[in-house]
């Protein structure tokens, strides 16, 4: 038996490659036969990962009371809304700019880290600066919320009491109840989070690139930055390319760290669109509304990643 | 490709429609409670409780354990959520259909809105004022979950808003407690001089900030034009007293805290403890967690612990007699299997004996039954504090349970604005009043 299927197999690969006339025939009913087999995953991903994103826009169509369950469909009033209210500008603000910083620090600074790392001369050091750099990635974001409120602490948290010993009481702030400074205090929270997995990811990548390229850009007389520049960048370019894709989406999807340190305050001046979604559906019960905010995160992270995995794809080099 | 192109739309378009009906919320129906029914002590009883704080979350597992072991067929299952997540939790289970058979319920718009979607019994004819259950509980408790004129709500516990101080520091200033709102900022400009922080605030969670204002409304606008105002169909939010009492506020942020971009990185939890440790010497609290800032293992004795009523302004033009504050309860849901089984549960929870256990700390939440707390074993402060409630005109809602969410939502995020100096009096009646109309 389990020779008669290669045989078919091996005589399905021949068709194939013999011409499409012959592939043609036979391909109605294999269609059908091999949807058997995926039809399980296809309706799981189809009912849990494609449904909800028809629902999410048809709910964002309607005006719902979840207390007494009457549903008004409102066609695009929901979209309307959205271009004139100010805390969603703020929120898309703040995800851009928390975009922005993430491709500085989690995708560029870490990137350079890793060259950094993977250029240390023992394997032990090695890996004792990945650890070091990925231990913060293991804590909760919870946690990590809980940490960084008491740092920021006005009176006696860590960064201004630091701030104060060296001098630089000038610069002593109310970090995230200041309407000024509480998104940048957040962000920078997340940063710390996220640099040390971004960086572990640039040193996987690293690790593939054959040394003989190393060796050989040496023997040309490249320096470590042109060897950076010249074979590490351009070999790791599919890396980075899902790291930006990654961190954008990541930042347009931040939630957590938002919550648990201002929940969008003060003055609504952090929120990003993941809390103000929350806040419309689950606390001032605009669910069609905060649906319509959705739509507007899943268009942002679909049209981002869909350009960034062509423009990848684009210049993908092949060793 | 074409056929699975289109057999996967046929799909998705089945899958939605189906969706749709499932997904979105069911319209309940009005249920009353029938005062005869026969109790059947068989089955699972879920609760939704708004003890899940470490030193709340004891006492209904006690009543629970209890409960069951009268009655060994019934299982009491606690879902047990703290003061904030348990907001996101009911409107969830709400949202999904799934409230558990007995759920804890704010009174105001919160409660209105069961009532309003029938999510919760008509208990009238089984805890009105004339029943033999409603003669048990303070009968201001059972009025406030009243709407149209029928009861929904169990009242469990009263709550209500004083200034707590510290005895010993206000001694040792040569202050006592103020008798007027301009005493109360002299008396923080004379504690600030000792570099003590004259009243902790922490407004991260933003509702701290709306208790302030609350109480200052209650003294400067008068009664008949709150209600109004609350009501989304006659709000008008024009009142002078409105600018009056949040100027007020302002003047409270600026003299006795440590500034409002400050206060608002602070949350209500650090705020308390720093009034705990004796850091400050005052802390606007609620009378449940009167426990919580002073106990035997705290800097801040109880006998150290001594509260007033936040001072009303001299010329003040609503009623200076008024505490902001509301009884807290349950609801039962619409939906549940065994209603007879729910209201007995919380007749025994609100029985005189639980009342006492719960009046008494560590709970310190005095119970909304009638000779459900006895002085011998309750901080002396929360007895003192249940005389002041019960000598009050008038008891002033929550500003964020009495109103609708969106007017709810606006009173949050500018008078954040406000503690932090981004909004003034004038802005923040603006955004109020934009909020109220288009919540008509």
């Amino acid at each position: 038996m389990a020779n008669s299927g290669l045989a078919r197999m091996e005589g399905a690969a021949l068709s194939n490659a013999a011409g499409e006339p012959a592939a043609k025939a036979g391909r109605p009913f294999r269609h059908w036969s091999s949807l058997r087999w995926v039809a399980v995953a296809v309706i799981l991903v189809g009912w849990f990962v494609y449904y909800p994103i028809v629902d999410n826009f048809i709910v964002s169509t309607t005006d719902e009371d979840i207390f007494t369950g009457e549903t008004t469909n409102i066609g695009l009033a929901n979209y309307e809304r959205l271009l004139h209210d100010p805390v969603v500008w703020v929120a898309l603000w703040n995800n851009t700019l928390y975009a922005l910083i993430s491709i500085i620090f989690q995708v560029g600074g870490a990137f350079v880290l890793a060259a950094l790392i993977e250029g240390l001369g023992s394997e032990r050091q090695r890996r004792f600066w990945r650890a070091i750099y990925f231990i913060p990635s293991a804590i909760s974001i919870t946690i990590t919320g809980l940490l960084f409120y008491f740092i920021y602490q006005p009176d006696i948290g860590l960064l201004n009491a630091g701030l104060r010993r060296i001098g630089l009481e000038q610069l002593i702030q109310p970090w995230l109840g200041s309407e000024h400074t509480a998104i940048y205090a957040i962000i920078a929270m997340s940063q710390w989070q996220g640099f040390g997995y971004s960086t572990l990811l640039f040193a996987i990548a690293i690790q593939k690139i054959p040394r003989d390229l190393y060796d050989a850009a040496v023997m040309d007389g490249a320096g470590p930055l042109r060897r950076l520049w010249s074979v590490t960048l351009p070999l790791t370019r599919e890396m980075t390319g899902l790291m930006i894709i990654v961190t954008i989406t990541g930042a347009f999807q931040v939630f957590n760290e938002v919550m648990v340190m201002t929940a969008g305050g003060p003055n609504n001046r952090s929120q990003v669109l993941g809390t103000w979604l929350y806040q419309q559906g689950f606390i001032q019960n605009n669910f069609g509304y905060g649906a319509a905010i959705a739509a507007v995160i899943f268009a942002v992270t679909m049209i981002t990643g869909a350009a960034q995995l062509w423009y990848t794809r684009r210049r993908r080099i092949e060793l | 490709m074409k056929y699975s192109i289109q057999a996967a739309m046929a799909a998705l378009a089945a899958a939605s429609a189906l969706g749709m009906t499932m997904g979105q919320g069911i319209a309940a129906e009005a249920v009353q409670a029938d005062a005869n029914a026969k109790v059947d002590y068989q089955g699972t009883l879920s609760v939704l409780t708004k003890f899940g704080a470490q030193q709340l979350a004891p006492y209904l597992v006690g009543v629970a354990q209890h409960y069951e072991k009268l009655h060994p067929g019934v299982k009491i299952e606690l879902i047990q959520e703290s003061d904030d997540s348990v907001k996101d939790k009911t409107k969830t289970l709400v949202a999904s259909n799934s409230l558990p058979d007995i759920y804890f319920s704010w009174t105001g718009s919160w409660g209105g809105n069961f009532v309003r979607g029938h999510r919760a019994v008509d208990l009238t004819t089984v805890i009105g004022p004339d029943t033999e259950w409603g003669k048990t509980l303070t009968p201001a408790a059972v009025q406030a979950f009243m709407y149209n004129g029928k009861y929904y709500g169990i009242p469990l516990y009263l709550d209500a808003k004083f200034m707590g101080y510290n005895k010993q520091a206000f001694a040792k200033l040569g202050l006592s407690a103020p008798k007027t709102f301009e005493e109360l900022l002299s008396s923080c400009e004379t504690i600030r001089k000792s570099s003590m922080t004259p009243i902790s605030f922490g407004n991260k969670e933003a509702w701290p900030a709306i208790h302030y204002v609350g109480q200052l409304l209650a003294y400067d606008v008068p009664q008949a034009v709150l209600e109004k105002d609350f009501n989304p169909s006659t709000a008008q939010y024009s009142d002078p007293g409105y600018v009056a009492a949040l100027s007020q506020y302002k003047q409270l942020i600026d003299s006795c805290t440590d500034g409002g971009a400050s206060v608002n990185g602070t949350s209500y939890s650090s705020a308390i403890q720093t009034f705990s440790n004796t850091k400050s010497a005052m802390y606007y609290q609620e009378i449940i967690e009167f426990d919580q800032s002073a106990s035997a293992d705290s800097a801040l004795k109880v006998s150290d612990l001594g509260f007033f009523t936040l001072p009303a302004p001299k010329g003040a033009k609503g009623d200076v007699k008024a505490i902001e504050g509301a009884p807290e309860g349950y609801m039962i849901s619409s939906a549940s299997k065994n209603i007879p089984l729910a209201i007995d549960f919380m007749k025994f929870v609100t029985s005189k004996q639980n009342g006492q256990v719960l009046s008494a700390s560590p709970y310190g939440q005095p119970s909304a039954t009638i000779g459900g707390a006895s002085e011998s074993n309750m901080n002396p402060s929360v007895v003192a504090g249940l005389k002041e409630i019960a000598s009050a005109s008038y008891l002033m809602p929550w500003l964020d349970t009495v109103n609708p969410p969106r007017v709810a939502s606006a009173w949050l995020s500018s008078l954040q604005a406000l503690t932090g100096g981004s909004m003034t009096p004038e802005q923040v009646m603006e955004q109020v009043k934009q909020a109220a109309a288009s919540s008509k």
